[in-house]
């Protein structure tokens, strides 16, 4: 296992972090108030060729392996507190993109790929519904084939990017008494007729992700819309969750390097009873406990990566790396709050809103409870 | 090269023993539905591919782990015998 990076990929994780704190920080204490979604760094980060890291040369990517992805990720999580729109870029790549290079057909590759890539389209997924959340397979959304085309009913909850997307991959069930065997996907066009996406959301944290609820009332859709055969809905969302488990937390572990680096600065400028706040013993640990945390989490996103450009398997490991990661970077996320004091509490010091972001880390691509029911059972248990 | 004969008896074993523990092993064929039958779920595909991968060193794409692929003991033999 070597985990140092070539010239190329310094040069690129540079140049992440350095665009990322040059061009994405600016206004966000507005934008996150107003919950407004920066589609300029967006269309940066395209630029740069993020959106398109692991999505193969031919269909407009980089063709990167999953090592290099995460570690450029990682350098834009340091670089962009923005971490609202840093989560939008990894819904886009982990639940569209990464789906539709594995079981696309080279007619829907060539369609949708290469404006994921390059900024011009926005997507994500819907899968939860409002009685189907970690029981995902369980959903009610029905498709029902009509000669060339299927026919969508049902409803859709906490769909990241909906508001602004062009494209979504939408689960449903194409013969409910097949249960999960019957759930399949389709790549959902905004302007499908009988698609309604229904309201922003308003968030705790990551207010910047714009998050929709779906509507689906006789949506219509091609045949040719449906990604995998029918069916294959259960294989696709593992391999898009599996995935995203191991890559999500990438811009997490860059932004718990932030927020250590802010809390050792603040610890050592900040003086009470005579000295600087990081010289008393319960202070330092919380930031020896943030360090540990980060050097643990990188390590984990290092090697479940390195262990799929292996071409292994790695169930266990990315729901090891999402478990161990969210749970690392919110207990940070709280030492900051604490390690500022009142301050801390105070949104000029822009330390509440990293717990508030970092708090989703727990509960999308499948909670931490289910995430240890997942390596429980891998566990042979 | 691993014998099909051998393939099946392995992989007949692991899911008696991880998905079938105490049932009949007479009753699980070799063209018994698995997936359809809901014995191999979405935590137990994952267990399953795991093993595979590891007992043969063969990889299994994201496409193959399905009811296509999995759904009988025949089935599952079948993929592992195309990859070895
Ligand atoms: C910021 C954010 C973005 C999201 N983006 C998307 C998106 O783009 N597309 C999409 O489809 N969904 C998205 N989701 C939804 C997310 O995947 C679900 O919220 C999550 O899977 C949990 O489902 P639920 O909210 O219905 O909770 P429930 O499943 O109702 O769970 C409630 C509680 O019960 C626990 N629980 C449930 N089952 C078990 C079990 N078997 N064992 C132990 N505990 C259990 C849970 O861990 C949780 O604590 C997003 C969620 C968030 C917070």
């Amino acid at each position: 296992m070597d985990f140092s990076w070539t010239p190329e990929q310094a040069e690129l994780r540079a140049a992440a972090a350095e665009m990322a704190a040059a061009e994405l920080n600016e206004g966000l204490a507005e934008r996150e108030k107003a919950g407004t979604f920066s589609l300029e760094g967006w269309r940066r980060c395209a630029e740069l060729g993020i959106q398109g890291l692991c999505v193969p040369e031919e269909h407009g990517g980089a063709g990167a392996d999953a090592l290099t992805t995460v570690g450029v990720l990682e350098r834009l999580g340091y670089g962009c507190k923005d971490n609202g729109l840093v989560f939008s870029i990894n819904a886009h790549m982990w639940t569209l993109q990464v789906p539709l290079v594995a079981f696309g057909s080279e007619e829907q590759k060539r369609r949708w790929l290469p404006g994921l890539c390059s900024g011009a389209l926005i997507g994500g997924n819907a899968m939860s519904e409002p009685a189907s959340g970690s029981d995902a397979y369980s959903l009610q959304t029905t498709a029902v084939r009509r000669d060339d085309r299927y026919v969508l009913n049902g409803s859709k909850v906490f769909v990241t990017n909906a508001p602004v997307a062009d494209l979504l991959l939408v689960f449903a069930n194409v013969d409910p008494e097949r249960r999960p065997s019957g759930v399949s996907a389709f790549l959902v066009e905004r302007d499908a007729p009988g698609l309604t996406v229904t309201r922003q959301v308003e968030k705790m944290g990551l207010k910047t992700s714009p998050m929709g609820e779906l509507f689906l009332d006789d949506c219509e859709v091609s045949a040719e819309a449906r990604l995998g055969k029918e069916g294959a809905g259960q294989t696709l969302f593992t391999h898009s969750m599996t995935w995203e488990r191991s890559s999500i937390l990438a811009g997490g572990v860059g932004a718990m390097e932030r927020l250590l680096e802010t809390c050792v600065a603040y610890a050592k400028g900040r003086e009470q009873f005579g000295q600087a706040i990081g010289k008393f013993q319960l202070v330092a640990s919380k930031l020896v406990d943030m360090k540990a945390r980060l050097e643990t989490s990188r390590a984990l996103l290092y090697k479940t990566a390195w262990l799929r450009d292996q071409g292994r398997s790695i169930f266990l490991e990315a729901a090891l790396a999402k478990l161990e990661i969210s749970e690392a970077w919110v207990r940070s996320a709280q030492d900051a709050v604490a390690i500022h004091g009142g301050y801390g509490y105070m949104c000029e010091y822009e330390v509440e809103r990293e717990l508030r972001d970092a708090m989703g880390s727990r509960l999308y691509s499948g909670t931490s409870e289910i995430q240890r029911t997942i390596i429980a059972a891998l566990m042979g248990l | 090269m691993v014998p099909k004969e051998q393939i099946q008896a392995s992989v007949k074993q692991f899911i008696l023993s991880e998905f079938l523990s105490g049932e009949d092993a007479d009753e699980l064929e070799p063209t018994t539905p698995l997936v359809s039958a809901g014995i191999l779920d979405s935590i137990a595909t994952l267990k399953l591919v795991t093993f595979l991968e590891e007992q043969f060193s063969v990889q299994i794409e994201a496409h193959e782990a399905d009811v296509d692929h999995l759904n009988t003991v025949e089935d599952i033999s079948n993929l592992v015998l195309s990859k070895l």
